[in-house]
Protein backbone atom coordinates (compact mmCIF):
# COMPACT_ATOMS: atom_id res chain seq x y z
CA UNK A 1 0.00 0.00 0.00
CA UNK A 2 1.01 3.46 -0.92
CA UNK A 3 1.65 6.18 2.12
CA UNK A 4 -2.34 7.38 1.76
CA UNK A 5 -3.22 4.24 1.50
CA UNK A 6 -2.01 3.08 4.89
CA UNK A 7 -3.31 5.86 6.24
CA UNK A 8 -6.96 5.28 5.19
CA UNK A 9 -6.88 1.37 6.05
CA UNK A 10 -5.37 2.81 10.25
CA UNK A 11 -7.97 4.98 10.35
CA UNK A 12 -10.57 2.44 8.62
CA UNK A 13 -9.59 -0.33 10.83
CA UNK A 14 -8.55 -2.41 8.11
CA UNK A 15 -5.48 -4.65 7.36
CA UNK A 16 -5.79 -3.58 3.57
CA UNK A 17 -7.44 -1.20 1.39
CA UNK A 18 -6.81 -0.70 -2.10
CA UNK A 19 -8.19 2.12 -4.54
CA UNK A 20 -11.95 2.63 -5.38
CA UNK A 21 -12.65 0.85 -1.83
CA UNK A 22 -15.04 2.87 -0.23
CA UNK A 23 -14.51 2.94 3.78
CA UNK A 24 -15.88 4.89 6.94
CA UNK A 25 -12.76 6.00 8.69
CA UNK A 26 -12.60 7.23 11.81
CA UNK A 27 -10.71 10.90 12.20
CA UNK A 28 -7.92 11.79 14.51
CA UNK A 29 -8.48 15.36 13.66
CA UNK A 30 -11.19 17.95 12.53
CA UNK A 31 -10.68 21.42 11.49
CA UNK A 32 -12.20 24.52 10.59
CA UNK A 33 -12.20 28.41 10.56
CA UNK A 34 -14.33 31.32 11.04
CA UNK A 35 -16.05 31.27 7.55
CA UNK A 36 -16.30 27.47 7.31
CA UNK A 37 -16.77 27.05 10.56
CA UNK A 38 -19.80 27.60 13.62
CA UNK A 39 -21.63 30.41 11.34
CA UNK A 40 -22.11 27.76 8.70
CA UNK A 41 -22.55 24.68 10.79
CA UNK A 42 -24.39 25.50 13.43
CA UNK A 43 -27.72 24.66 11.92
CA UNK A 44 -26.68 21.46 11.37
CA UNK A 45 -24.88 20.61 14.67
CA UNK A 46 -28.53 20.93 16.40
CA UNK A 47 -30.81 18.82 13.54
CA UNK A 48 -27.84 16.39 14.58
CA UNK A 49 -28.43 16.31 18.30
CA UNK A 50 -25.71 19.17 19.35
CA UNK A 51 -22.92 16.69 20.55
CA UNK A 52 -19.44 16.92 19.76
CA UNK A 53 -17.52 13.52 19.31
CA UNK A 54 -13.95 14.73 20.80
CA UNK A 55 -13.89 18.71 21.94
CA UNK A 56 -9.80 17.65 22.02
CA UNK A 57 -10.07 16.62 18.32
CA UNK A 58 -11.46 19.77 17.02
CA UNK A 59 -9.32 23.19 15.84
CA UNK A 60 -10.91 26.63 14.88
CA UNK A 61 -9.13 29.46 14.02
CA UNK A 62 -10.42 32.76 13.11
CA UNK A 63 -8.36 33.59 9.89
CA UNK A 64 -10.55 34.83 6.53
CA UNK A 65 -12.58 37.78 8.07
CA UNK A 66 -9.88 39.20 10.65
CA UNK A 67 -9.04 41.85 11.12
CA UNK A 68 -12.70 42.86 10.44
CA UNK A 69 -12.99 45.26 7.36
CA UNK A 70 -16.79 45.82 8.15
CA UNK A 71 -19.72 45.21 10.18
CA UNK A 72 -20.67 41.69 8.56
CA UNK A 73 -17.14 40.32 9.00
CA UNK A 74 -17.01 41.71 12.91
CA UNK A 75 -20.34 39.62 13.47
CA UNK A 76 -18.90 36.83 11.93
CA UNK A 77 -16.36 36.55 14.20
CA UNK A 78 -18.24 37.54 17.40
CA UNK A 79 -20.81 34.59 16.11
CA UNK A 80 -17.22 32.16 15.91
CA UNK A 81 -16.04 33.43 19.42
CA UNK A 82 -19.06 32.69 21.09
CA UNK A 83 -19.47 29.39 19.52
CA UNK A 84 -15.55 28.73 20.93
CA UNK A 85 -16.39 29.97 24.12
CA UNK A 86 -19.77 28.42 24.71
CA UNK A 87 -18.19 24.86 23.78
CA UNK A 88 -15.16 25.65 25.63
CA UNK A 89 -12.96 24.21 22.84
CA UNK A 90 -9.03 23.96 23.45
CA UNK A 91 -7.41 24.22 20.38
CA UNK A 92 -9.33 27.67 19.58
CA UNK A 93 -7.11 30.38 17.50
CA UNK A 94 -8.33 33.89 17.20
CA UNK A 95 -6.60 35.84 14.76
CA UNK A 96 -3.26 34.88 15.11
CA UNK A 97 -2.97 33.00 11.95
CA UNK A 98 -4.29 30.90 8.79
CA UNK A 99 -5.71 27.63 10.06
CA UNK A 100 -3.48 25.62 7.85
CA UNK A 101 -0.32 26.85 9.39
CA UNK A 102 -1.28 26.67 13.00
CA UNK A 103 -1.99 22.70 12.69
CA UNK A 104 1.63 22.24 11.27
CA UNK A 105 3.14 25.11 13.73
CA UNK A 106 1.08 24.02 16.85
CA UNK A 107 1.93 20.30 16.44
CA UNK A 108 -1.58 19.70 15.85
CA UNK A 109 -0.99 17.33 13.16
CA UNK A 110 0.76 14.19 13.00
CA UNK A 111 2.86 11.94 10.91
CA UNK A 112 0.11 9.48 10.12
CA UNK A 113 -2.86 10.66 10.95
CA UNK A 114 -6.21 11.60 9.29
CA UNK A 115 -7.13 14.98 8.85
CA UNK A 116 -10.63 16.35 8.15
CA UNK A 117 -11.08 20.26 7.78
CA UNK A 118 -13.78 22.57 6.14
CA UNK A 119 -11.20 24.12 3.53
CA UNK A 120 -9.88 23.32 0.16
CA UNK A 121 -6.15 24.34 1.73
CA UNK A 122 -6.52 21.31 4.79
CA UNK A 123 -4.61 19.42 2.52
CA UNK A 124 -1.43 21.26 3.61
CA UNK A 125 -1.08 19.77 6.73
CA UNK A 126 0.00 16.37 4.06
CA UNK A 127 3.51 18.51 4.49
CA UNK A 128 4.29 16.44 7.20
CA UNK A 129 3.29 13.18 6.26
CA UNK A 130 -0.59 13.61 7.45
CA UNK A 131 -3.68 12.56 5.04
CA UNK A 132 -5.55 15.92 4.97
CA UNK A 133 -8.68 16.25 3.21
CA UNK A 134 -10.56 19.20 2.51
CA UNK A 135 -14.45 19.17 2.87
CA UNK A 136 -17.60 21.25 3.19
CA UNK A 137 -18.87 22.92 6.30
CA UNK A 138 -21.95 20.48 6.67
CA UNK A 139 -20.01 17.48 5.85
CA UNK A 140 -17.51 18.82 8.70
CA UNK A 141 -20.53 19.35 10.72
CA UNK A 142 -21.21 15.38 10.10
CA UNK A 143 -17.32 14.84 11.44
CA UNK A 144 -17.78 16.95 14.64
CA UNK A 145 -20.67 14.83 15.39
CA UNK A 146 -20.11 11.01 14.44
CA UNK A 147 -15.80 11.11 14.90
CA UNK A 148 -15.94 9.46 10.84
CA UNK A 149 -15.96 9.59 7.58
CA UNK A 150 -16.63 8.02 4.40
CA UNK A 151 -13.72 7.66 1.75
CA UNK A 152 -13.28 6.43 -1.28
CA UNK A 153 -9.70 5.35 -1.68
CA UNK A 154 -7.91 7.54 -4.01
CA UNK A 155 -5.34 6.17 -6.43
CA UNK A 156 -1.78 7.41 -6.01
CA UNK A 157 0.20 9.38 -8.28
CA UNK A 158 3.74 10.17 -7.35
CA UNK A 159 5.52 12.92 -8.20
CA UNK A 160 9.82 12.94 -8.23
CA UNK A 161 12.02 15.92 -8.30
CA UNK A 162 15.63 14.69 -8.75
CA UNK A 163 18.88 16.62 -8.57
CA UNK A 164 19.32 19.39 -5.80
CA UNK A 165 17.29 23.18 -6.40
CA UNK A 166 19.08 25.91 -7.60
CA UNK A 167 19.31 28.63 -5.19
CA UNK A 168 16.89 30.55 -8.00
CA UNK A 169 13.99 28.21 -7.49
CA UNK A 170 11.60 27.33 -4.39
CA UNK A 171 8.86 25.01 -3.73
CA UNK A 172 6.54 27.13 -5.46
CA UNK A 173 8.11 26.73 -8.77
CA UNK A 174 8.16 23.00 -8.26
CA UNK A 175 4.50 23.31 -8.02
CA UNK A 176 3.74 25.14 -10.83
CA UNK A 177 6.08 22.97 -13.01
CA UNK A 178 3.57 20.07 -11.93
CA UNK A 179 1.08 22.08 -13.10
CA UNK A 180 2.77 23.67 -16.10
CA UNK A 181 3.08 19.38 -17.16
CA UNK A 182 0.02 17.83 -16.41
CA UNK A 183 -2.33 20.61 -15.30
CA UNK A 184 -5.04 21.49 -13.07
CA UNK A 185 -7.26 18.49 -13.11
CA UNK A 186 -4.98 16.19 -13.51
CA UNK A 187 -5.21 14.60 -10.26
CA UNK A 188 -8.69 14.64 -9.46
CA UNK A 189 -9.93 11.91 -6.72
CA UNK A 190 -6.10 10.88 -6.56
CA UNK A 191 -3.95 11.43 -4.03
CA UNK A 192 -0.74 12.84 -5.08
CA UNK A 193 2.72 11.65 -2.92
CA UNK A 194 5.67 14.26 -3.25
CA UNK A 195 9.10 12.40 -3.05
CA UNK A 196 12.65 12.37 -4.33
CA UNK A 197 16.04 13.93 -3.13
CA UNK A 198 14.92 17.54 -3.87
CA UNK A 199 11.78 17.17 -1.54
CA UNK A 200 13.86 14.80 1.39
CA UNK A 201 16.16 18.15 1.80
CA UNK A 202 12.91 20.40 1.99
CA UNK A 203 12.49 22.08 5.51
CA UNK A 204 8.47 21.81 6.85
CA UNK A 205 7.98 25.23 5.03
CA UNK A 206 8.95 24.02 1.45
CA UNK A 207 6.74 20.84 1.90
CA UNK A 208 3.78 22.59 2.83
CA UNK A 209 3.93 24.59 -0.59
CA UNK A 210 3.65 21.05 -2.22
CA UNK A 211 1.34 19.78 -0.19
CA UNK A 212 -1.23 22.59 -0.43
CA UNK A 213 -0.69 23.15 -4.09
CA UNK A 214 -1.99 19.52 -4.32
CA UNK A 215 -5.69 21.09 -4.37
CA UNK A 216 -4.70 22.98 -7.02
CA UNK A 217 -3.36 19.98 -9.43
CA UNK A 218 -7.58 18.67 -8.15
CA UNK A 219 -5.85 16.08 -6.11
CA UNK A 220 -7.75 14.79 -2.72
CA UNK A 221 -4.73 15.02 -0.93
CA UNK A 222 -1.41 16.11 -1.12
CA UNK A 223 1.32 14.22 0.73
CA UNK A 224 4.99 14.08 1.54
CA UNK A 225 6.40 11.40 3.34
CA UNK A 226 8.05 12.85 6.79
CA UNK A 227 11.85 12.94 6.74
CA UNK A 228 14.00 11.89 10.01
CA UNK A 229 14.57 16.05 10.16
CA UNK A 230 10.61 16.51 10.04
CA UNK A 231 10.02 13.95 12.39
CA UNK A 232 12.96 15.22 14.94
CA UNK A 233 10.02 18.18 14.84
CA UNK A 234 8.08 15.69 16.84
CA UNK A 235 10.28 13.72 19.51
CA UNK A 236 12.37 17.28 19.86
CA UNK A 237 9.21 18.51 21.63
CA UNK A 238 9.51 18.22 25.35
CA UNK A 239 5.99 18.85 26.37
CA UNK A 240 5.21 16.00 23.85
CA UNK A 241 2.04 17.90 21.83
CA UNK A 242 4.24 17.06 18.85
CA UNK A 243 4.47 13.30 19.33
CA UNK A 244 2.12 10.67 16.95
CA UNK A 245 -0.46 9.29 18.50
CA UNK A 246 0.19 5.41 19.99
CA UNK A 247 -1.15 3.49 17.53
CA UNK A 248 1.48 3.47 15.08
CA UNK A 249 0.48 5.91 12.54
CA UNK A 250 2.35 4.91 9.28
CA UNK A 251 5.05 7.10 8.01
CA UNK A 252 6.14 5.76 4.40
CA UNK A 253 4.63 3.40 1.69
CA UNK A 254 5.06 -0.02 1.69
CA UNK A 255 8.28 -0.86 -0.40
CA UNK A 256 6.95 -1.26 -3.78
CA UNK A 257 4.01 -0.17 -3.27
CA UNK A 258 1.86 0.94 -6.44
CA UNK A 259 1.09 4.13 -8.21
CA UNK A 260 -1.53 4.77 -10.91
CA UNK A 261 1.14 6.62 -12.21
CA UNK A 262 4.90 8.63 -11.58
CA UNK A 263 6.10 11.78 -12.94
CA UNK A 264 9.77 12.73 -13.23
CA UNK A 265 10.86 16.54 -12.41
CA UNK A 266 14.60 17.32 -12.85
CA UNK A 267 15.26 20.71 -10.91
CA UNK A 268 17.95 22.12 -12.19
CA UNK A 269 16.11 22.59 -16.06
CA UNK A 270 13.40 24.29 -14.62
CA UNK A 271 13.12 28.41 -14.59
CA UNK A 272 11.40 30.36 -12.17
CA UNK A 273 7.87 30.53 -13.13
CA UNK A 274 4.79 32.16 -13.15
CA UNK A 275 1.25 31.69 -13.49
CA UNK A 276 -0.26 33.77 -15.74
CA UNK A 277 -4.17 34.63 -15.30
CA UNK A 278 -6.88 33.33 -14.99
CA UNK A 279 -5.91 29.95 -14.10
CA UNK A 280 -3.51 28.06 -11.90
CA UNK A 281 -2.21 25.92 -14.27
CA UNK A 282 -1.46 29.03 -17.56
CA UNK A 283 2.34 28.36 -16.33
CA UNK A 284 5.10 30.21 -18.20
CA UNK A 285 9.01 31.34 -17.12
CA UNK A 286 9.00 34.56 -15.67
CA UNK A 287 11.35 35.48 -18.56
CA UNK A 288 8.65 35.07 -20.86
CA UNK A 289 6.51 37.52 -19.62
CA UNK A 290 9.15 39.47 -18.16
CA UNK A 291 8.85 43.50 -18.52
CA UNK A 292 5.02 43.30 -17.16
CA UNK A 293 4.04 46.81 -14.99
CA UNK A 294 2.90 45.70 -12.24
CA UNK A 295 0.64 48.13 -9.91
CA UNK A 296 0.91 45.35 -6.75
CA UNK A 297 3.49 42.97 -5.31
CA UNK A 298 1.94 40.70 -2.81
CA UNK A 299 3.44 38.35 0.24
CA UNK A 300 1.04 36.25 2.15
CA UNK A 301 -1.29 33.43 3.08
CA UNK A 302 -1.29 29.78 3.26
CA UNK A 303 0.77 28.81 0.75
CA UNK A 304 3.32 32.37 0.63
CA UNK A 305 3.20 33.36 3.97
CA UNK A 306 5.40 31.15 5.81
CA UNK A 307 8.51 32.13 7.49
CA UNK A 308 10.62 30.61 4.83
CA UNK A 309 8.69 32.89 2.25
CA UNK A 310 9.53 36.08 3.98
CA UNK A 311 12.96 34.81 4.64
CA UNK A 312 13.27 34.22 0.58
CA UNK A 313 12.26 37.48 -0.15
CA UNK A 314 14.68 39.24 2.14
CA UNK A 315 17.51 37.53 0.07
CA UNK A 316 16.37 39.64 -3.05
CA UNK A 317 14.98 42.57 -0.63
CA UNK A 318 18.50 43.52 1.70
CA UNK A 319 19.92 46.69 0.58
CA UNK A 320 17.16 47.58 -1.93
CA UNK A 321 14.26 49.78 -2.15
CA UNK A 322 10.44 48.50 -3.64
CA UNK A 323 9.49 50.26 -6.53
CA UNK A 324 5.49 48.64 -6.55
CA UNK A 325 4.38 49.13 -3.25
CA UNK A 326 4.94 45.18 -1.44
CA UNK A 327 2.49 44.13 0.75
CA UNK A 328 3.07 41.06 3.26
CA UNK A 329 0.56 39.58 5.16
CA UNK A 330 2.40 36.99 6.97
CA UNK A 331 0.73 33.17 7.61
CA UNK A 332 0.74 33.31 11.57
CA UNK A 333 1.82 35.88 14.44
CA UNK A 334 4.53 33.29 15.35
CA UNK A 335 6.24 34.23 11.66
CA UNK A 336 6.03 37.69 12.64
CA UNK A 337 8.09 36.52 16.05
CA UNK A 338 10.25 34.39 14.60
CA UNK A 339 11.36 36.38 11.51
CA UNK A 340 11.25 39.71 13.85
CA UNK A 341 14.02 38.27 15.72
CA UNK A 342 16.09 36.94 13.10
CA UNK A 343 16.33 40.46 11.53
CA UNK A 344 13.83 39.24 8.18
CA UNK A 345 11.14 42.10 9.21
CA UNK A 346 13.99 44.80 9.25
CA UNK A 347 15.21 43.93 6.04
CA UNK A 348 11.62 43.73 4.23
CA UNK A 349 10.47 46.83 6.27
CA UNK A 350 13.68 48.78 5.25
CA UNK A 351 13.15 47.86 1.62
CA UNK A 352 9.67 49.77 1.87
CA UNK A 353 7.37 46.37 2.40
CA UNK A 354 3.98 46.74 4.32
CA UNK A 355 3.54 44.51 7.16
CA UNK A 356 -0.15 43.47 7.92
CA UNK A 357 -1.75 41.69 10.40
CA UNK A 358 -1.83 37.83 10.63
CA UNK A 359 -4.20 35.81 8.44
CA UNK A 360 -5.69 35.02 5.11
CA UNK A 361 -5.44 38.31 3.93
CA UNK A 362 -6.12 39.43 0.51
CA UNK A 363 -5.88 36.38 -0.39
CA UNK A 364 -9.40 34.98 0.46
CA UNK A 365 -10.21 38.39 -1.24
CA UNK A 366 -11.99 39.51 1.52
CA UNK A 367 -10.04 42.33 2.71
CA UNK A 368 -6.50 43.60 3.07
CA UNK A 369 -5.59 44.76 -0.26
CA UNK A 370 -8.08 44.29 -2.78
CA UNK A 371 -7.60 45.06 -6.08
CA UNK A 372 -9.33 47.77 -8.55
CA UNK A 373 -10.73 46.95 -11.88
CA UNK A 374 -7.63 46.25 -14.49
CA UNK A 375 -4.97 46.19 -11.37
CA UNK A 376 -2.03 43.86 -11.84
CA UNK A 377 -0.57 42.52 -8.96
CA UNK A 378 2.01 39.26 -8.43
CA UNK A 379 1.63 37.04 -5.73
CA UNK A 380 2.54 33.84 -3.74
CA UNK A 381 -1.15 33.85 -2.70
CA UNK A 382 -2.77 30.08 -3.83
CA UNK A 383 -4.78 31.15 -6.59
CA UNK A 384 -5.06 33.66 -9.82
CA UNK A 385 -8.38 33.20 -10.39
CA UNK A 386 -10.55 35.92 -11.85
CA UNK A 387 -12.05 38.24 -8.85
CA UNK A 388 -10.25 35.98 -6.31
CA UNK A 389 -8.68 39.15 -4.69
CA UNK A 390 -10.74 41.55 -5.66
CA UNK A 391 -12.06 43.11 -8.83
CA UNK A 392 -12.48 40.37 -11.91
CA UNK A 393 -11.04 42.46 -14.14
CA UNK A 394 -7.56 42.55 -12.14
CA UNK A 395 -4.75 39.94 -12.77
CA UNK A 396 -3.07 38.08 -10.69
CA UNK A 397 0.38 36.51 -11.82
CA UNK A 398 1.59 33.79 -9.22
CA UNK A 399 5.19 33.24 -8.55
CA UNK A 400 7.46 32.21 -5.93
CA UNK A 401 8.78 35.14 -3.28
CA UNK A 402 12.09 35.28 -5.05
CA UNK A 403 10.53 36.41 -8.32
CA UNK A 404 7.60 38.76 -6.27
CA UNK A 405 10.72 40.13 -4.72
CA UNK A 406 12.71 40.82 -7.54
CA UNK A 407 9.28 42.38 -9.37
CA UNK A 408 8.67 44.89 -7.02
CA UNK A 409 12.37 45.86 -7.03
CA UNK A 410 12.24 47.04 -10.59
CA UNK A 411 8.24 47.71 -10.87
CA UNK A 412 8.37 45.00 -13.56
CA UNK A 413 7.26 40.96 -13.93
CA UNK A 414 11.15 40.24 -13.26
CA UNK A 415 13.12 36.40 -13.43
CA UNK A 416 15.03 37.14 -9.92
CA UNK A 417 18.28 35.71 -11.40
CA UNK A 418 18.85 39.31 -12.04
CA UNK A 419 19.58 39.73 -8.52
CA UNK A 420 20.87 36.25 -7.20
CA UNK B 1 -35.98 12.18 -4.15
CA UNK B 2 -36.97 13.17 -7.38
CA UNK B 3 -35.67 10.98 -9.88
CA UNK B 4 -36.83 12.88 -13.48
CA UNK B 5 -35.32 16.57 -14.39
CA UNK B 6 -36.34 18.40 -17.34
CA UNK B 7 -35.20 21.81 -18.22
CA UNK B 8 -33.12 24.13 -20.48
CA UNK B 9 -29.16 23.72 -20.64
CA UNK B 10 -27.16 26.88 -19.46
CA UNK B 11 -23.37 26.01 -20.74
CA UNK B 12 -20.51 26.95 -19.55
CA UNK B 13 -16.61 25.61 -20.17
CA UNK B 14 -13.60 23.75 -18.22
CA UNK B 15 -12.35 24.75 -14.46
CA UNK B 16 -15.12 26.64 -13.42
CA UNK B 17 -14.37 27.30 -10.00
CA UNK B 18 -16.21 28.27 -7.08
CA UNK B 19 -15.02 31.88 -7.09
CA UNK B 20 -16.96 32.07 -10.02
CA UNK B 21 -20.05 30.46 -8.86
CA UNK B 22 -19.86 32.64 -5.58
CA UNK B 23 -17.38 35.34 -5.88
CA UNK B 24 -15.70 35.78 -2.42
CA UNK B 25 -17.25 38.73 -1.70
CA UNK B 26 -20.43 37.68 -1.29
CA UNK B 27 -18.66 35.05 1.72
CA UNK B 28 -20.09 37.00 4.38
CA UNK B 29 -23.53 36.97 2.97
CA UNK B 30 -25.99 34.53 5.33
CA UNK B 31 -26.72 31.57 3.44
CA UNK B 32 -30.06 31.94 2.52
CA UNK B 33 -29.53 35.08 -0.12
CA UNK B 34 -26.61 33.54 -1.62
CA UNK B 35 -28.77 32.57 -5.02
CA UNK B 36 -28.89 35.66 -6.16
CA UNK B 37 -25.12 35.88 -6.78
CA UNK B 38 -24.99 32.27 -8.05
CA UNK B 39 -22.28 32.30 -10.97
CA UNK B 40 -22.02 36.19 -11.32
CA UNK B 41 -18.25 35.72 -11.95
CA UNK B 42 -19.39 34.56 -15.06
CA UNK B 43 -22.41 35.78 -16.47
CA UNK B 44 -23.85 38.51 -14.12
CA UNK B 45 -27.84 38.38 -15.26
CA UNK B 46 -27.40 34.26 -14.53
CA UNK B 47 -29.10 34.51 -11.36
CA UNK B 48 -32.31 36.68 -13.08
CA UNK B 49 -32.18 34.44 -16.25
CA UNK B 50 -31.73 30.82 -14.64
CA UNK B 51 -35.45 29.43 -15.02
CA UNK B 52 -36.56 26.74 -11.64
CA UNK B 53 -35.33 23.18 -13.29
CA UNK B 54 -32.62 24.55 -15.73
CA UNK B 55 -29.26 22.83 -15.83
CA UNK B 56 -25.75 23.66 -15.57
CA UNK B 57 -23.77 21.96 -18.16
CA UNK B 58 -20.10 22.12 -18.39
CA UNK B 59 -16.53 20.34 -19.04
CA UNK B 60 -13.62 19.22 -16.81
CA UNK B 61 -12.99 20.17 -13.42
CA UNK B 62 -15.86 21.74 -12.43
CA UNK B 63 -16.01 23.66 -8.97
CA UNK B 64 -12.51 23.75 -8.53
CA UNK B 65 -11.12 26.27 -5.97
CA UNK B 66 -12.55 26.73 -2.81
CA UNK B 67 -14.40 24.46 -0.92
CA UNK B 68 -16.86 26.92 0.11
CA UNK B 69 -20.29 25.33 0.38
CA UNK B 70 -22.12 28.70 -0.64
CA UNK B 71 -20.92 27.69 -4.30
CA UNK B 72 -23.47 24.73 -4.49
CA UNK B 73 -26.27 26.56 -2.31
CA UNK B 74 -26.16 29.68 -4.68
CA UNK B 75 -27.02 26.90 -7.52
CA UNK B 76 -29.88 25.47 -5.28
CA UNK B 77 -31.47 28.54 -4.75
CA UNK B 78 -31.18 30.03 -7.68
CA UNK B 79 -33.36 26.92 -9.22
CA UNK B 80 -30.69 24.76 -10.79
CA UNK B 81 -31.68 21.67 -10.96
CA UNK B 82 -28.53 19.42 -11.16
CA UNK B 83 -25.11 20.30 -12.83
CA UNK B 84 -24.04 18.20 -15.58
CA UNK B 85 -20.34 18.39 -16.38
CA UNK B 86 -17.50 15.76 -17.51
CA UNK B 87 -15.54 16.14 -14.55
CA UNK B 88 -16.05 17.47 -10.82
CA UNK B 89 -13.39 18.99 -8.50
CA UNK B 90 -13.97 16.19 -5.61
CA UNK B 91 -15.20 18.79 -2.90
CA UNK B 92 -17.64 20.57 -5.15
CA UNK B 93 -18.85 17.32 -5.43
CA UNK B 94 -19.16 15.88 -2.43
CA UNK B 95 -20.66 19.45 -1.68
CA UNK B 96 -23.47 18.74 -4.22
CA UNK B 97 -24.43 15.72 -3.12
CA UNK B 98 -24.45 16.13 0.51
CA UNK B 99 -26.88 18.95 0.00
CA UNK B 100 -28.96 16.90 -2.25
CA UNK B 101 -27.83 18.49 -5.31
CA UNK B 102 -27.33 15.89 -8.40
CA UNK B 103 -23.68 16.75 -9.57
CA UNK B 104 -23.50 14.14 -12.59
CA UNK B 105 -20.64 12.83 -14.99
CA UNK B 106 -21.44 11.86 -18.78
CA UNK B 107 -19.05 11.25 -21.26
CA UNK B 108 -18.98 14.27 -23.33
CA UNK B 109 -20.96 17.40 -22.43
CA UNK B 110 -19.58 19.58 -26.01
CA UNK B 111 -22.70 18.63 -28.12
CA UNK B 112 -25.09 19.93 -25.35
CA UNK B 113 -25.60 23.78 -26.84
CA UNK B 114 -27.07 26.76 -24.69
CA UNK B 115 -31.34 26.67 -24.55
CA UNK B 116 -30.98 22.94 -25.66
CA UNK B 117 -33.52 20.98 -23.72
CA UNK B 118 -32.30 18.36 -21.28
CA UNK B 119 -33.70 15.57 -19.44
CA UNK B 120 -31.91 13.83 -16.94
CA UNK B 121 -33.52 10.25 -15.57
CA UNK B 122 -31.37 9.47 -12.36
CA UNK B 123 -33.89 6.05 -12.11
CA UNK B 124 -32.64 4.46 -15.54
CA UNK B 125 -29.16 6.64 -15.17
CA UNK B 126 -29.27 8.55 -18.55
CA UNK B 127 -28.80 12.70 -19.62
CA UNK B 128 -30.81 13.05 -23.05
CA UNK B 129 -30.73 15.89 -25.40
CA UNK B 130 -33.92 16.37 -26.11
CA UNK B 131 -32.84 18.58 -29.43
CA UNK B 132 -30.83 15.96 -30.97
CA UNK B 133 -31.93 13.08 -29.04
CA UNK B 134 -28.88 11.63 -28.07
CA UNK B 135 -28.48 10.14 -25.41
CA UNK B 136 -25.45 9.02 -22.49
CA UNK B 137 -25.35 7.34 -19.77
CA UNK B 138 -24.31 9.23 -15.87
CA UNK B 139 -21.04 7.91 -15.02
CA UNK B 140 -20.88 8.42 -11.51
CA UNK B 141 -23.46 8.46 -8.55
CA UNK B 142 -22.97 5.04 -7.42
CA UNK B 143 -22.12 3.81 -3.52
CA UNK B 144 -22.00 5.68 -0.78
CA UNK B 145 -22.82 9.24 -2.87
CA UNK B 146 -25.79 7.86 -4.27
CA UNK B 147 -27.21 6.57 -0.82
CA UNK B 148 -26.38 9.78 0.23
CA UNK B 149 -28.00 11.89 -2.60
CA UNK B 150 -31.07 9.83 -2.67
CA UNK B 151 -31.70 10.40 1.48
CA UNK B 152 -31.43 13.84 0.25
CA UNK B 153 -28.05 14.76 1.61
CA UNK B 154 -25.90 13.69 4.32
CA UNK B 155 -27.31 15.46 7.32
CA UNK B 156 -30.70 13.04 7.00
CA UNK B 157 -27.72 10.49 6.04
CA UNK B 158 -26.31 10.90 9.01
CA UNK B 159 -29.12 10.90 11.24
CA UNK B 160 -30.21 7.28 10.02
CA UNK B 161 -26.39 6.12 10.83
CA UNK B 162 -26.89 7.44 14.28
CA UNK B 163 -30.49 5.95 14.02
CA UNK B 164 -28.68 2.61 12.97
CA UNK B 165 -26.08 2.48 15.55
CA UNK B 166 -28.76 3.26 18.48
Amino acid sequence: MTLTEKIIARAAGRSHVAPDDEVWANVDLAAMHDSSGPRRIAPTLERLGGRLWDLSRIVLAIDHFTPAANLRHAEILTTTRDWARKTGLPHFFDSVGVLHNLLLEQGLAKPGTLIVGADSHTVTAGAIGALAIGVGATELATVLVTGQIWLRVPPTVLIRFEGAMPSHLTARDLAMVVLQRLRADFAIYRAVEFAGPAVEAFDLDERAVLANQAIEMGAKNGIVPASAAVLDLFSGDASGSRRPPASEPPLAGDAGCSYEATHMFTVSSIPPLVAAPPNVDHVMPAQQVAGLELDHAYIGSCVGGKARDLREAARILRGKRVKTPLRITPATQRVVEDTLHDGTLQVLIDAGAIVQAPGCGACAGLHSGLLGPKERCIATVTRNYSGRMGDSTAEIYLASPLTVAASAVTGRLTDPREFL
Amino acid sequence: MQHIYEGQAWVFGDHVNTDQILPGRFLDRPMDEVGRYALVGLDASFPERVAPGDFVVAGLNFGCGSSREAAVMALKQAGVAAVIARSFARIFFRNAINNGFPAVIIAETSAIRPSDRLRLDLGTRVVTNLRTGEALSVQNLTGTSQEILQRGGIVAYTLARIQQAR
